[in-house]
């Protein structure tokens, strides 16, 4: 797994779970993913599950709170699989 | 069996004419449950759908699936304090394949995908027979009741 691939990937779940086409998320990255793209805890909980599914990675409750941002959750993900040894680095 | 309606009444909260679940017949704690429903044309839902052409509607099995996960809740994950916790059903994604009549035994089966403390994704898929009648993923969130605003 590669870091780009990780972005890609991200993107997509975050696309689907925002119902935002995959540019629009992408662009808007670094927004606030509460307080300007109308996400809750819960659609963040939806987006971990679908990060864990896609990876066949267990990422801990505490990570959660990292779910801010588009660009948050890239790197929340790329800790998680570094930390198990699976990210490439570029 | 695994548990009778008396003992799923002491897990589910909802009554008649609400309650959904007559038993619960596989149960693996902390991961997945099969429930059953018998679907009698005397349910009171058939009166008003509809009058001329009863077919049990898509959002009651949604509501039973959800019941079964409730059941599956309390059973993997005991708390003693948790007799003020509601379920709250925040998030549905479902689609509806098959009907389903009067006469069908409905078969409720919940897989939890995810579990953190005070939330749940899981599952769900009702069958009758082997069909599939119905396919869901719940979101649910726990809260106090006390908590709730009733305004």
């Amino acid at each position: 797994m590669n870091v780009e691939e990780v972005e890609k990937e991200v993107t997509s779940i975050v696309a689907e779970v925002t119902e935002l086409e995959r540019d629009e998320i992408w662009n808007k990255r670094d927004a606030d993913f509460f307080k300007e793209l109308e996400i809750d805890s819960l659609l963040a909980l939806e987006i971990l599950a679908l990060i864990e599914k896609k990876f066949k990675i267990q990422i801990p409750e505490e990570k959660l709170v990292d779910i801010t941002s588009l660009t948050a959750t890239i790197n929340m993900t790329k800790e998680v699989l570094a930390e198990s040894g699976r990210l490439q680095e570029a | 069996m695994i548990m009778d309606f008396e003992e799923v009444k002491e897990l589910v909260p909802q009554r008649y004419p609400f309650l959904f679940i007559d038993k619960v017949v596989e149960l693996e704690e902390g991961k997945r449950i099969v429930c059953l429903k018998n679907v009698s044309g005397n349910e009171p839902f058939f009166a008003g759908h509809f009058p001329e052409f009863a077919i049990m509607p898509g959002v009651l099995t949604l509501e039973a699936l959800a019941q079964a996960s409730i059941i599956l809740f309390k059973k993997s994950f005991k708390k003693d304090d948790d007799s003020n916790a509601v379920f709250l059903l925040t998030s549905v994604k479902a689609s509806f394949v098959k009907p389903v009549f009067p006469g069908d035994q409905l078969f409720l089966e919940i897989e939890i995908e995810k579990v953190i403390s005070k939330a749940a994704i899981v599952k769900g898929i009702a069958r009758v027979g082997e069909d599939t009648v119905a396919k869901t993923t719940l979101t649910f969130a726990t809260a106090d009741r006390a908590t709730l605003g009733k305004g």
